[in-house]
């Protein structure tokens, strides 16, 4: 029996939606842009069954993937689970047999040695197949049609990591896919590999070495020359694993680290860098001038995440777990591993952020994020008590200027993870900018389109769903090229 | 739980005050205050179904109605569906919808 009634944080909005779409020829107030052509990939997550344990994560989540597929200015709409070894074992037993974020001795014990991965977190498109991402395990592929679980992804063998990151890096110039996997060995081993893969899909160099400490390694920038991955607060160990916790606690008096590591080097190559307690779960980009490497990103004060907690006992601090765009400098000339830090903007945002991907390596000028704008009205009435509290607005924040130019999603809308869509053959930020909104006041999830160069407008078209889409992590647009779409 | 989020249903509601019946009421209670003098009050001038006052509107106007003859105002029936979540704590709020 599948009972979700008593979990107080699943209701509303939030309830678990459970089933499978399609939507063809979706309702669209405003107009799709015609040059659109591709498909948004949403991944995300939704409870099949209830956790196990009130205390999981909700990265937890059995990954859920939807797209919006854009052809001749209209837009079908399809949802399906990610059908995993998990999904389908837990679908057999009709209950929840996996328990907590990466913790496999709170599961039971039928499902002993089976792959825990819920592919919950970011769609790629790379050398023409479609996969889902999630840093604990490979990556599966998904046929982009019928978005069917095709299986796990090795990259013809040649990927030896057990785990696979959700953020590799596309160098625009050369095509290649620069990506990683952490404890890369199994659980707790201290391993991270590093690949490059070209265009093809074909692994052309595997780089192995060893992080300080077991940490989280979420995501990475790319210049022309290196690879810049952070590693910050949370810690793990088989002990805290046996003892029933979720795979990460916060430990505050860990250093921030930043390895810069040479694209082309080896692992004694490789520099560490050491700053303040920060938390750098997602990037923006990063480029070189002259011995200097240049890396900036939406950057936590501390701990974000509440269901990772201290690890001292200590209450988790909801007002250190604000993300503010920063820049990190390191000069790859010093002596010692200290590093420079700016905040570039003073309003604390989304740490989901995009640049144009097309200037990865490279200087560049925009980023786009959300954010919570506390001055723009929330019609409680209408869509409940939650003003305030979620991002409302998309901003398009010039790193040049300073300035920021913005998009209100409306009363009664909160704002999902922005995705940059750039124009063919436009300029940097020239196009689009495309997010999924929920809409608290009419039970349904709307698809944002907005012109990039004219947020302040409003959007240009809305994709309405008549239900409420699963929770998203990330989601990405892939152009009619990139994918073999019918 | 529907009756809550959206009003009583209209075969409950008290019998709908027009402008007409509002125009005639003033004039009834004008009437007697200005033939009897004392503690006469308006109110008693009015028939009343129940002592309890309700918001209500009279030509898009919200007024304090304290006769029981005004249908009373409920908000707009949105979905609301954000209301759980609202109440939760920060932590609470933020453990489970981390991107919402």
């Amino acid at each position: 029996m599948v009972d979700f009634s008593n979990m107080p944080t699943m209701k509303g909005f939030f309830a678990p939606t459970r089933f499978e779409a399609d939507v063809y020829d979706c309702e669209v107030i405003g107009k799709v842009p015609a040059e659109l052509s591709g498909a948004f990939v949403r991944l995300g997550g939704d409870w099949l069954y209830p956790p196990k344990f009130d205390d999981d994560s909700p990265f937890s989540m059995d990954g859920y993937i939807n797209m919006f597929r854009f052809k001749n200015g209209v837009v079908d709409y399809k949802g399906r689970w990610v059908k995993t070894p998990r999904y389908k074992a837990d679908l057999a037993a009709h209950k929840q047999l996996f328990g907590k974020y990466r913790n496999p001795f709170t599961d039971d014990p039928s499902v002993k040695g089976l792959d825990r991965s819920v592919q919950n977190t970011t769609p790629l498109a790379f050398a023409g197949k479609l996969f889902t991402l999630k840093e604990d395990g490979l990556p599966y592929e998904i046929n982009c049609n019928t978005l069917e679980t095709i299986g796990p992804y090795n990259f013809h063998g040649k990927y030896k990591s057990l785990t696979f990151t959700a953020h590799p890096k596309v160098d625009p110039v050369s095509g290649e896919m620069i990506c990683y996997g952490y404890e890369a060995e199994g659980l707790e081993t201290n391993d991270v590999f590093l690949y490059t893969i070209n265009k093809k899909g074909e692994v052309t160099r595997e780089l192995r070495f060893k992080v300080p400490y077991v940490s989280m390694v979420h995501d990475i920038s790319i210049t022309k020359n290196y690879v810049i991955i952070p590693i910050f607060g949370f810690v793990s160990s088989m002990e805290r694993l046996k003892e029933g916790k979720v795979h990460w606690g916060w430990d505050d008096t860990k250093p921030a680290m930043v390895a810069i590591v040479p694209r082309d080097g080896e692992a004694k190559d490789i520099r560490w860098f050491k700053g303040p307690s920060r938390a750098t779960v997602h990037t923006l980009n990063a480029r070189e001038e002259g011995n200097r490497v240049i890396f900036e990103a939406p950057i936590y004060d501390s701990n974000p995440f509440p269901f990772f907690p201290p690890i001292d006992g200590s209450k988790w601090d909801a007002t250190k777990a604000r993300a503010y765009i920063r820049r990190q400098t390191f000069n790859m000339n010093s002596k010692d591993d200290g590093f420079t830090e700016e905040k570039l903007f003073e309003m604390n945002v989304s740490d989901l952020g995009r640049v144009d991907d097309r200037y990865l390596t490279m200087p560049y000028r925009y980023a786009f994020t959300a954010y919570a704008d506390k001055q723009r009205p929330f019609d409680e009435w209408k869509a409940g008590n939650l003003g305030g509290r979620v991002n409302n607005c998309y901003g398009r924040f010039d790193l040049a200027t300073g300035k920021m130019n913005s998009y209100f999603a409306g009363d009664t809308h909160s704002l999902q993870e922005v995705c940059f869509v750039p124009r063919k053959n436009g300029a940097e930020g020239e196009g689009y900018i495309m997010g999924m909104a929920s809409n608290y006041a009419e039970l349904r999830s709307e698809l944002i389109i907005a012109d990039a160069q004219r947020l302040e407008e409003g959007d240009v078209g809305r994709v309405i769903l008549p239900f409420r889409a699963t929770a998203q992590v990330h989601g990405r647009w892939f152009d009619e090229s990139e994918l073999p779409f019918a | 739980m529907r009756e809550a989020m959206n009003g009583p249903s209209p075969a409950k509601l008290p019998a709908l005050l027009t402008r007409r019946a509002f125009a005639r009421m003033l004039a009834t209670a004008t009437a007697a205050f200005a033939i009897t003098s004392g503690k006469i009050a308006l109110a008693s001038a009015v028939p009343s179904i129940g002592s309890r006052a309700i918001v209500s509107f009279h030509m898009d106007q919200p007024y304090l109605d304290r006769t029981g003859t005004a249908v009373p105002y409920y908000r707009p029936a949105g979905a609301r569906s954000a209301q759980s979540a609202g109440l939760l704590s920060e932590e609470l709020f933020r453990r489970n919808f981390i991107y919402a």
